[in-house]
This record gives structure tokens, sequence and C-alpha cells, in this order.
């Protein structure tokens, strides 16, 4: 119960946040004017509307993500909340869990505003718009959910500048981590490839979770590829909330 | 005694404001606009010409590969337009190309719509073909990369047997146009050729989706339809045709 009360409250917060509707409105307007760009494509409009709807989504869902996430500990410790917190009886894992759940709630709508803007544009350029671009922006929001823990784990030992430049390299890593297993096969090095393959396995694989790519092309979705990447996205959140549980554990308040 | 701001001052936020739109439309845009118009396109040139690799735009991308390949297709849309209405040559078009389907392998229409400009504009044949059979291996379920190479091969080349065995790989891909087993059947017979080349011109029209492609089709149908008072002169490939089972 006091989780929900927490996540509820840390939802109402954000979306008090005016930095939540100044992204919202760049995203819905980058969005928009993808139906401008579309019309120089050359008969690719509805391709050119999803490719940048999708990717927009992305991006200012990460945004979202890591400008609201930073702040979630720090700004109760700024604020010194916190010492008011800590005191009663609510224990730190339910406190750290009911933040994040109040940004996830958040940021289900923000990119379910985006997301439904994408489909509706879709629909009216060429009515290419199907079910399966709506999945695409679901298992994208798996990604973001990391992004979100990452932005936590961060907030509860750094000041928010630094956990934004940390989250944004975690981010820009997670998208390009899977090509560490293309330089692996390049080396002969049989202990310099294990070690890429460990890091590669112990760092986030944002890139598990486009698949706005074949809704684009019509190329069908997978059910168990989407299964598992929820699956993975799922349990790296989990892995991420623990140790930033761990992390707030230690922390002295009093 | 409280002191009142002087009037002036209150006013200065709209000052500043009207000032500001005077200096954009009385200097900002009259210095920026002669040099933005005269270099147009200079600007997609040197954008062209300074066109990282495939592999580098794959990393600056983050993953946004598609979206990566929208911007280039649409540079390569302009750098088109641009050489149309002048040269009309394309020295840059295969690499643009590339580049797009380097970071969008299933983008089936930068190997369509950039095989035809290489074919019917840049007379280079060989090269649209090697674009179009790279399509058809990263996209062997779409018929449209087939179908264009057995295009190629039958109103380029006048290869009919090439032709022939590409047609045949069009037929067994699911959603192909309706008219390919009357050209298989055409080509085994050897013969109705111009029917068939009028044919695949006005389905090229007919499915066009810019006025680039329209003009190019209704310019080869033109052509066709100038021929028609003189008889067809098979080439020398139809007899082989003839000898197939």
């Amino acid at each position: 119960m006091t989780i929900v009360a927490i996540a509820w409250n840390t939802f109402r917060e954000a979306v008090r946040d005016r930095i939540l509707y100044s992204i919202l409105a760049f995203a819905l307007l980058l969005i928009g004017a993808s139906v401008i760009l579309a019309g120089l494509s050359i008969g690719q409009e509805s391709r050119i509307v999803k490719d940048l709807g999708l990717a927009s989504t992305t991006l200012f869902g990460t945004f979202i993500a890591i400008f609201l996430g930073i702040t979630l500990v720090s700004k109760e410790i700024e604020r010194r909340t916190i010492y008011l917190i800590v005191p009663k009886p609510i224990s730190r894992p339910g406190f750290l869990v009911g933040k994040y759940c109040g940004l996830a709630l958040t940021l289900v709508v923000t990119v379910g505003v985006m997301g439904v803007m994408v489909f509706l544009l879709a629909a009216l350029v060429d009515g290419g718009a199907t079910p399966a671009l709506l999945i695409a922006v679901g298992v994208d929001f798996v990604a973001l959910l990391i992004v979100t823990a990452v932005a936590l784990l961060f907030s509860t030992f750094s000041t928010p500048t630094l956990s934004a430049i940390f989250t944004v390299a975690i981010f820009v890593i997670g998208r390009l981590s899977g090509d560490l297993t293309l330089f692996a096969d390049q080396f002969a090095d049989a202990a310099l490839k294990r070690g890429i393959w460990v890091m590669y396995l112990a760092l986030p694989d944002l890139g598990r979770f486009q698949f706005g790519s074949r809704v684009v092309q019509g190329l069908p979705l997978a059910p168990a590829d989407i299964g598992m990447a929820a699956a993975y996205g799922l349990a790296y959140t989990g892995f991420l909330l623990l140790l930033a549980i761990a992390v707030f554990q230690r922390r002295d308040f009093k | 005694m409280s002191v009142r701001a002087p009037r002036r001052l209150t006013r200065a936020p709209w000052l500043a404001g009207a000032l500001a739109a005077a200096v954009l439309v009385g200097l900002v845009v009259p210095l920026h606009r002669p040099q933005a118009v005269a270099a147009k396109f200079d600007l997609i040139e040197e954008r062209v010409w300074l066109l990282p690799p495939a592999g580098a735009l794959r990393v600056v991308s983050l993953g946004f590969h598609a979206m990566a390949a929208d911007a280039i297709w649409l540079l390569t849309i302009q750098y088109i337009g641009g050489h149309l209405i002048g040269d009309r040559q394309f020295p840059h078009l295969r690499r643009l190309v590339d580049t797009v389907v380097d970071l969008d392998p299933h983008f089936l229409e930068a190997y369509t719509l950039g095989a035809l400009f290489l074919n019917y504009s840049g007379a280079r044949v060989q090269t649209a073909l090697d674009l179009l059979q790279r399509g058809y291996r990263a996209n062997p379920n779409r018929w449209e990369l087939p179908h264009d190479i057995a295009r190629t091969y039958y109103l380029e080349l006048k290869d009919y047997p090439k032709a022939l065995e590409w047609f045949k790989i069009t037929d067994r891909i699911p959603g192909r146009p309706h008219y390919i087993p009357r050209f298989i059947a055409r080509l085994y017979a050897a013969t109705g050729h111009r029917e068939t080349a009028l044919e695949l011109w006005q389905a090229m029209r007919d499915s066009a989706t810019s006025d680039w492609v329209r003009d190019i089709a209704n310019r080869e149908i033109a052509k066709l339809e100038r021929q028609s008072a003189t008889p067809f002169t098979p080439g020398a490939s139809d007899t082989s045709i003839r000898k197939r089972p």
C-alpha cells in the first residue's frame, strides 16, 4: 500500500513538472513534422512517418526517463524531505520501488500519447497503421524501463548532473552494445574475445527492443522474440533496482 | 513611499520583442536569403561529397538505422532532383543508394528507384542490375526486385533467356503482378515482345508514386508507339528461348 502511495505521489509530482511538458511538446512537434518531411520522400510517406515517429518516441521517452529519473532521489535529499520519510515506517526498498513505479507510470502515459500520435499519423498518411506499430512502441517501452532504472541507480549516490552524464553514457553504450559481438569476432585472442563477450552480456543491450524497422517494412513479428526481449528487459530492470536498493540501504540519512 | 518603475521600462519587454522581430526581418533574413538561395544546390552537393561511410553512420546513428537511412534517402531525392533539372548525370547516385541500403537493407524503393535512375538517366545498366540483385539477396520474399531485374534484361539488354529466368523467379513470389504468367508464356513462344514491353511500361506508369518515374514511363511508351509502324525484330536470343521445354 505504501509503495502505491509513493508511486502515485511521484506520478502526480512528475506530471506537474514543466520539463515533462517541454519534452513532450518537442516530441509531438517532431512527430507531427514527419508528415512534412514525408512529402519530400517520393512514395515513402508512411515509412518516414513511422520511422521518425518511432525514433522520436524512443529518444524523447529516454529524455523523460533521464531528466525525471536523475532527480528521483536527489530531489528528496536536496529538499531534505528524505529525512522526514526515512524515520517513518516505510522501508527503503519500498520507497525506491514506489518512486520507480511512479516514474514508470509517467512514462506509460507520455510514451502512450506519443505512440498513439504516431499510429494516428500513420493511419492518416496511407492507412498503413497496424497494431504491430503499437506493439513496437510497447516493446520499446521496456527499454525505457531499463534506462529509468539506470537513472534511479545513479540518483541514489550521485548528483543530478553526474547522474545525467552516466545515464546518457549507459544509453549510448546500450544502443551500440550489439556491435561488441561483431568486434569480438575480429580478435584472434580467445581471452580478449571472451572479455568482450562478458562485457556485452553484462551491459544492457537496448538494441534488442528495436522492432520498429520490422514493423515499418511490414515483416512479421515473432511472438517468441518479443517475449524474450520483454523478459530480458524486466530481468535487467530487476537487477538494476536491486543494485539501487543495495546502494540506497548503505546511505546514512540520520 | 512606493517607487514605481518608469513607464518606459514596463513596456521594455514588448519593445525588445518588436526590436528583435525588426532585426530578424530587416537584417538577418535579407543578409541570409541570397546566400541560401544561391548555395542551395551546392549545399546538397557538398553534403553528398562529405557523406560519411555507412559504417560510421551506423555508429553515430546510435541504432536508429532506419531513421538515418530515411535522412540519406531524402538527400538522395534532393540530389536526383537537382541533377534532373541540370546535367542529368548522377555520378554519386550509387554511393548514396548503397549508403541507404547499408543502413537499411530492406529499403525496397532505394533499390528500385535507384536502379531506375542509374538505368534511364545514367545509362549504367550493369550498375543498376548489381543494385537490384543486391536487393534481391537481402529481400528474397519481395517480388519487386526480381521483377525489375527481369524488366531490365527484357527492355534494356534484350536478353530474353535471362528475363525469362527472372520472371519465373518473380512468378514464385506471393503478391506478384497478374501479368507475369502471360509474359512467361510469351517469352516461351518468343512472340509479342512489343506488347510485353508496352505492358511493362504501362504497369510502371500506373504504379508510379512520382512524376519522375511517370515521365520516364511515358517517354518509353511514346517511343514504343512511334515504332509500332515498323515490324518488330526479335533478338538473337529468341531462338534459344524457343528451344526451352
